[in-house]
């Protein structure tokens, strides 16, 4: 008897010790809601009818918003797919507060290529085709550039064939030119820099377009024979400057983006959130920590001892997982304290009821536990079940909550029987033969 | 201390009592949302919602005239939390055909020719396709729990208990959607968690008196069915009312100290668990008896006629 006391004991004492060294190994991260952030739900515009190659673009398409973040400086960011329509794709950055940058970072195709001029600039469409008897001329096509400071187009007439295009790019680096100027130089790959070399060789003087997502940047002449880079001008801030090398090195995207959702949170705000969720915990707690111990006296602290055990395991396993703190998992770990006070109400009646049919501490004890045991696992498996639905939701706040739940039911199972049980035993073993419960009622 | 102690409460022979209650509750419920339309959140219908600190007392009218003269279907809310901070809550339609990301901008603008002193705190903007696709998500996850515990509850018990325990949880659902709708609380993806985890607990309570009646009929000498329950819900009546007791008072230290961003969760809760610890009393016991008795008098009325068709 005392023997395997000691050793149930032990078992206890080692899942403790492992909880807590899982706990401070890997502590929990606060999720985007708590410690502020910018999420956003991007749409891969792609109309493709073959579902292979939309699946195939969406993917391209999250591996280099992968890289673009990464080159951003966020490298704990990964892209997720969202939703069921497959061409969804949530990006979570926490920590930043403006998100036009990073919108720009990820919205901008990243499409650069550099044609040949054959006419302009004209103040509009219309005077370009005037100027070609009211008919663009056949293999042209007309470009507007960058809106000016004034907010004005111009418009030039290109080849519509291009000399570089955007897989032709080898890197893309920032420089200052020799004004001090932020610039971004890029380098082209070996196919097409001999290519470039061959066309600027004999187009000295002529006037050429860098294209950046149909948008013209700047239109410099060929005054010499250029081999294998080139470089960007007219970038407003070295921050621009940044985000267009970033681009141009994580490659082009294979379809436009769309932003459908946009969520910012201040990290005032988190800080709140958490402060209120901890006030909501320990609130919770005392006042049903409270009635537990006034209405079953000791064997309320069985139960406390239980509950605490069972929030200790489930911090234990959320870390172990990797999982993200959000403001509905918080909600679930409140919930699962109800749940575990409903499993010891319900094993404590019990054994209250076997009591009170005139059965020893020991055999009331055995037989309350065992009874209790089938009505929780029926419980906890219903909720398990409803909970599991709640993972049709794409949205990852409810999918946390579900899962805080789950676990939390699941570790509830385990300390509600096994532990409270334990110490029970405890109590009974120490006072031998007359022993009796102390569980609220009068005998 | 004990609450209850060898009680004989006749739940059973009373139920009308209880059920005129909840049948008018629902009706209530019902034609407040047929009336006024199903209120959704922006989670739902799509839509800007953006919660904002203002330094001293906002000046709600101004903020909603200069916002609304640059976006429709505008509405400001102010809100204060415990720590007497005041926060406002403006939410707003997305232009048609505009860009989800140019309306913080917007908002931006429209509050600052107010007073500089706020910061936007929560931004929120979502477009109409991502409100259709949760609501088809929150049909398909309520269906989905629902079928799900009917199948499980049929297999460990009979189908009797399970059609009754679910019947009792759609029960709960209505209601609570009902008094959120009377309440002005708008339908969000939080309150939609909170109803199936309430959906939960009714569940949790329906299936202690159900265990303790399916224990008790093995037991249950000449006793009949009604006996049975009325003898199952008197023995568990301590452990359904302290339960619930406590689950409340953690659903409504949620309520009081949660903050703003889990109000309607928790409201929903303690309406949920309150209605949820009623039916599984005066709703599923009832239902349970007379899916029972009808099945009882049915196969006796097959057994008459079958043994009229042999003679």
């Amino acid at each position: 008897m005392n023997r395997s006391l000691i050793r149930k004991t032990l078992f206890i004492l080692a899942i403790t010790a492992a909880s807590v060294f899982a706990i401070v190994r890997a502590p929990l991260r606060l999720g985007l809601d708590l410690r502020g952030g910018v999420s956003l739900i991007l749409r891969v515009k792609v109309d493709d009818p073959s579902p292979e190659r939309r699946r195939e673009v969406v993917q391209q398409t999250r591996q280099i918003l992968e890289r673009r973040i990464n080159a951003f400086g966020l490298s704990e960011a990964p892209v997720q797919s969202y939703g069921s329509r497959g061409n969804e794709l949530l990006v979570q950055l926490p920590g930043i507060s403006d998100p036009s940058r990073i919108k720009n970072l990820l919205q901008s195709r990243g499409i650069l290529e550099w044609y040949s001029v054959e006419g302009g600039p004209y103040a509009s469409p219309e005077e370009a085709t005037a100027h070609h008897g009211g008919t663009l001329p056949y293999n042209r096509k007309l470009v507007a550039t960058q809106p000016a400071g004034d907010g004005r187009l111009s418009w030039f007439l290109l080849d519509s064939q291009p000399i570089i295009r955007g897989t032709d790019l080898r890197d893309a680096r920032v420089a200052l030119d020799a004004m001090e100027r932020p610039v971004t130089t890029f380098m082209l790959s070996r196919d097409a820099a001999s290519h470039f070399e061959q066309y600027t060789q004999s187009n000295i003087g002529q006037r050429t377009a860098i294209v950046l997502d149909q948008e013209i940047l700047s239109t410099p002449v060929i005054d010499d024979v250029i081999r294998d880079s080139g470089e960007i001008r007219g970038a407003r801030s070295r921050e621009q400057a940044e985000d267009l090398a970033v681009n141009l090195r994580s490659g082009a995207l294979p379809a436009a983006i769309e932003v459908v959702q946009q969520r910012t949170v201040e990290a005032s705000l988190g800080a709140d959130s958490i402060r209120q969720g901890l006030q909501a915990g320990v609130a919770g707690l005392a006042a049903v920590v409270a009635v537990m111990l006034l209405y079953y006296r000791r064997a309320g602290a069985n139960a406390t001892l239980a509950l605490l055990m069972n929030g200790l395991l489930l911090i234990a396993i959320l870390s172990c997982f990797g999982a993200v703190l959000t403001l509905p998992g918080i909600a679930g770990a409140v919930l699962t304290i109800g749940m575990a006070v409903d499993s010891n109400v319900l094993i404590f009646e019990r054994i209250r009821e076997e009591l009170r049919a005139g059965k020893s501490a020991g055999a009331a004890l055995a037989a309350g536990f065992a009874k209790a045991l089938a009505t929780l696992i029926d419980t906890h498996v219903t909720t398990v079940v409803s909970c599991l639905f709640l993972f049709f939701f794409g949205t990852p706040a409810v999918k946390g909550f579900a899962t805080t739940l789950v676990i939390g039911l699941t570790t509830n199972l385990f300390t509600s029987v096994f532990v409270s049980r334990l110490a029970f035993d405890w109590e009974l073993w120490r006072q031998r033969s007359r022993a009796t419960l102390s569980i609220g009622i009068a005998r | 201390m004990e609450l209850f102690r060898d009680t004989h409460f006749n739940f059973l022979g009373r139920k009308w009592w209880f059920i005129l209650p909840s049948l008018i509750l629902i009706l209530a419920g019902l034609t407040n949302i047929l009336v006024k339309g199903p209120r959704y959140s922006t989670d739902f219908k799509g839509g800007v919602e953006t919660d904002i600190r203002w330094e001293g007392a906002p000046p709600v009218e101004r903020i909603r005239a200069a916002v609304s003269s640059r976006l429709a279907g505008v509405s400001v809310v102010a809100a204060h939390d415990l720590t007497g901070s005041s926060e406002v809550i403006v939410s707003a339609e997305l232009p048609s055909g505009g860009d989800v990301t140019t309306v913080r901008q917007t908002i931006d603008e429209a509050l600052s020719t107010i007073s500089p002193r706020y910061s936007i705190r929560d931004y929120q903007a979502i477009g109409p396709q991502i409100g259709d696709d949760l609501r088809h998500q929150a049909l398909m996850a309520t269906a989905g729990a629902s079928g799900g515990m009917l199948a499980y509850l049929s297999y460990r018990f009979r189908l009797a208990y399970g059609v009754a325990a679910v019947v009792a949880m759609l029960h709960d659902a209505v209601i609570t959607i009902g008094l959120l709708s009377l309440f002005h609380q708008e339908i969000s993806l939080t309150v939609v968690a909170a109803l199936l985890t309430l959906i939960g607990y009714s569940m949790n309570d329906t299936i202690v008196v159900f265990d303790r009646v399916r224990e008790n009929r093995r037991i249950s000498g000449r006793e009949s069915l009604a006996e049975t329950i009325n003898r199952s819900i008197n023995q568990t009546l301590s452990r359904t009312v302290l339960t619930s007791g406590l689950t409340l008072l953690t659903a409504v230290a949620l309520l009081l100290f949660g903050g703003q961003v889990l109000r309607g969760f928790s409201l929903a809760l303690v309406i949920g668990i309150l209605v949820g610890t009623f039916s599984s009393i005066f709703i599923a016991s009832p239902i349970l008896l007379a899916w029972e008795q009808g099945h009882a008098k049915w196969r006796t009325q097959q057994r008459t006629l079958s043994a009229g068709g042999v003679r």
